[in-house]
């Protein structure tokens, strides 16, 4: 190195020239595992995005510091993105609401209309009580 | 942390065109109306191939940034004075890093692995942000970038983080957080050296003058120099104009550096309260291409510096290397 | 209760955690893969902090002087901390074995003064239990994969093991006053942390297929608990202490 660094660290360092060829092998940053956060007890795990590791023992241990370091979290999974199925996102459409199918909605069902309309006959008729 | 700018490889008219010819015009139309409507695309969506090539080159210099930004904050690592200074910039330029990290698997959800990424840093392929190719001289220099560049950065990063893109806006999301306190801390810090003793202040007015121009250039040449691709600001791809931002940065931070007594080193520098824009001296935008093109100070160093991590790493990372596992890219 | 005797033990255990602290911080950013880096610089600044958590200690419950000053501005003769953390990061086996022989080191310390007499040492051990068990965990599997893979990992491995063993037996270099602390019940001395520790750290490397030295047949790096250092310590110093050297009366 020609200048000294600013930085004592690098001045520490054997480092090579800036037009060294330097390349790293397709495979060197490992597999991708995703990992999911619990932020307390009770909680589900969310998706918080993903490791690079060579294993899931490593993918935790990675885990825990890139996504646990600074927001709460009491647990984390991990699982290889490989593993991951998962429907085509243009398959959408399958989940489209269907707006006859009120069976499923609470909507649907008009308890209160009901409930309103046997306290007005029990009104109506007070001496039945 | 990134500036906007230099960043996209506008296409001209023509490239675009024959694009998108090859784009399903069908297709086209649902992909451009479902970023009209607001909604995100994500990794398995269909998308115009250009889209693809301008967030890949976007996420990925933005990524490099982050790696490359460590390296000018970490020169003080080992000298920051006190615990509290000490454990904050070891914390600060560990998030650099951990955004890096996240923002390369964004881009990999775009097909580009991590490794040819690194690949295109160390062999000059692909940029980071110019402002890293300048040297963190004094104490002063990090208390400067930990205020004003991050500042910078966090109108980028707010700007982007509404764009298009699913997996850049959550990856964006979790740094803007991280970012708002590596501002304070920055603030904080300026502080301290502004109403401290006259060493100190004379240290801070040094690093100010040393960084304003670098910090004027952070955005990018002016909207009237630079292409103006209107078929990205439609796709929300890029987010805001390098002027619009620049003007949003100096519109809240220059009155905070002034409230402290402090000046910047251009006369001219004023906001025009009729137009409600600020007005400047025009930076010097020859040396601005001429440090992207590897003429700034610290561009050998840099480089130097990740291809030694890259190299010394290795052994690490070839040990459990295992190419016969089944892999995929991040899935969101 | 041996006040003096009490104080040298928290200061030779605090400058072992800063000095090894900022020299596991200086790979903040230079790290062999993102991950790893984001994980190490972590442990560095726990490190650090348990530094100031025990400086402080002396500092509120002592009479100590300020952490900042103690810890920055104090002459290298005047430190307590042992070899092995003042040496230079090296290579990524190196500072991974250091780190893994160390924080075991840590562990069964802070373990043991769970039950120790002196009040705020055992509710300091009781706030940094998990974070140790971050520590041993993250070395651990890295001994035990690196030592596995065989052929240079192996070897780059086993001579990191080598070099930094006697290194690391020097962390449990007997005190004057061992005695009066273990008859106050402050902790259980040196010799019991050290077969505790050989224990432990045995059964990890046994796993990783690593050959431990025999401990009776190296000779450990002694003196720094006496402030007898390598010549690595002065130019650390210097350096972690030169911004608030400029002018140590100015707040930063």
């Amino acid at each position: 190195m020609t200048n000294p660094s600013y930085d004592p660290r690098v001045n520490r360092l054997k480092l090579g020239h800036a037009d060294d060829p330097v390349k790293i092998e397709e495979g060197e940053n490992w597999n991708i595992y995703e990992v999911f956060h619990q932020e307390k007890r009770g909680a589900h795990h969310e998706h918080v995005g993903c490791v690079h590791a060579p294993n899931p023992q490593l993918a935790l241990v990675f885990a825990k510091e890139q996504f646990g370091r600074r927001k709460k979290c009491v647990n984390l999974w991990v699982v290889r993105s490989a593993d991951i199925l998962a429907f085509d996102l243009e398959d959408e459409d399958m989940f489209a609401g269907n707006l006859e199918k009120t069976y499923r909605d609470a909507s649907g069902f008009k308890v209160m209309e009901k409930i309103n309309k046997v306290k007005g006959a029990a009104k109506q008729a007070p001496g039945k009580a | 942390m990134y500036g906007g700018g230099y960043i996209f490889d506008e296409p001209n008219r023509k490239q675009l065109r024959e694009e998108q010819l090859h784009d399903d015009p069908e297709k086209l139309a649902a992909f451009e109306d479902r970023i009209t409507k607001g909604e995100k695309i994500e990794p398995g969506d269909w998308m115009p191939a250009e889209y693809r090539r301008q967030l890949i080159r976007l996420i990925e210099q933005h990524a490099h940034s982050e790696i490359i930004g460590a390296l000018p904050e970490g020169t003080w690592i080992t000298r920051a004075p006190g615990f509290k200074r000490k454990l904050a910039l070891i914390a600060k330029v560990q998030d650099e890093v951990g955004h890096g990290q996240l923002l390369y698997n964004a881009a990999e959800t775009l097909g580009k692995t991590r490794e040819a990424m690194i690949n295109d840093l160390l062999s000059g392929k692909s940029k980071y942000s110019n402002v890293f190719n300048y040297p963190a001289m004094t104490w002063a220099d990090v208390t400067v970038i930990g205020f004003l560049i991050d500042a910078a950065a966090i109108v980028n990063q707010v700007a982007n983080s509404k764009g298009s893109y699913g997996p850049y806006c959550r990856a964006l999301e979790r740094i803007c957080y991280e970012e708002s306190f590596h501002l304070k801390q920055g603030h904080d810090a300026l502080i301290e050296l502004a109403t401290g003793t006259p060493v100190q202040k004379a240290m801070l007015q040094d690093a100010l003058n040393r960084w304003w121009q670098p910090i004027m250039h952070f955005f990018g040449p002016p909207d009237k120099a630079s292409h103006h691709s209107e078929k990205l600001m439609q796709w929300k791809v890029k987010m805001a104009s390098n002027d619009d931002m620049r003007n949003q940065f100096l519109d809240t931070y220059v009155p905070k550096i002034w409230e402290l007594g402090l000046s910047l080193p251009d006369p001219l520098l004023r906001k025009n309260t009729g137009t409600g824009r600020w007005e400047y001296s025009d930076p010097d935008w020859d040396l601005f291409f001429k440090v992207i093109n590897g003429g700034g100070p610290c561009n050998q160093e840099r480089l130097q510096v990740r291809k030694w991590a890259e190299t010394e790493g290795r052994w690490v990372r070839k040990a459990l290397m295992n190419n016969t596992e089944r892999k995929a890219m991040p899935v969101a | 209760m041996n006040q003096q005797a009490i104080s040298d033990l928290i200061t030779k255990m605090a400058d072992d955690e800063l000095v090894l602290g900022h020299r596991n911080s200086e790979w903040t950013g230079l790290g062999p893969v993102m991950e790893e880096d984001i994980a190490f610089s972590s442990m560095a600044q726990d490190q650090i902090g348990h530094a100031l958590a025990l400086y402080r200690i002396q500092e509120e419950h002592m009479g100590g002087p300020d952490p900042d000053a103690f810890a920055f501005l104090r002459p290298a003769a005047e430190f307590k901390c042992c070899h092995l953390v003042e040496m230079p990061i090296g290579s990524y086996d190196f500072s991974l074995m250091r780190h893994f022989l160390f924080d075991h080191a840590e562990a069964v310390r802070y373990e043991s003064l769970l039950q120790s007499e002196f009040a705020p040492l055992q509710q300091l051990a009781r706030k940094l239990k998990g974070e140790l068990k971050y520590h041993t965990l993250h070395a651990d599997a890295w001994i035990l994969q690196l030592g596995r893979a065989g052929g240079e990992s192996y070897e780059r491995m086993q001579a990191a093991l080598d070099t930094c063993f006697p290194l690391a037996c020097g962390i449990f270099e007997p005190g004057e006053a061992d005695q009066a602390l273990i008859n106050d019940n402050i902790y259980p001395g040196e010799k019991v942390l050290y077969e505790r520790w050989l224990d432990n750290i045995y059964r990890v490397l046994v796993k990783a297929s690593l050959n431990m030295p025999d401990p009776a047949a190296i000779t450990p790096a002694y003196g720094g608990r006496y402030g007898q250092h390598t010549p690595h310590l002065q130019p650390l110093l210097e350096e972690m202490g030169a911004v608030l050297r400029l002018d140590p009366a100015a707040r930063w």
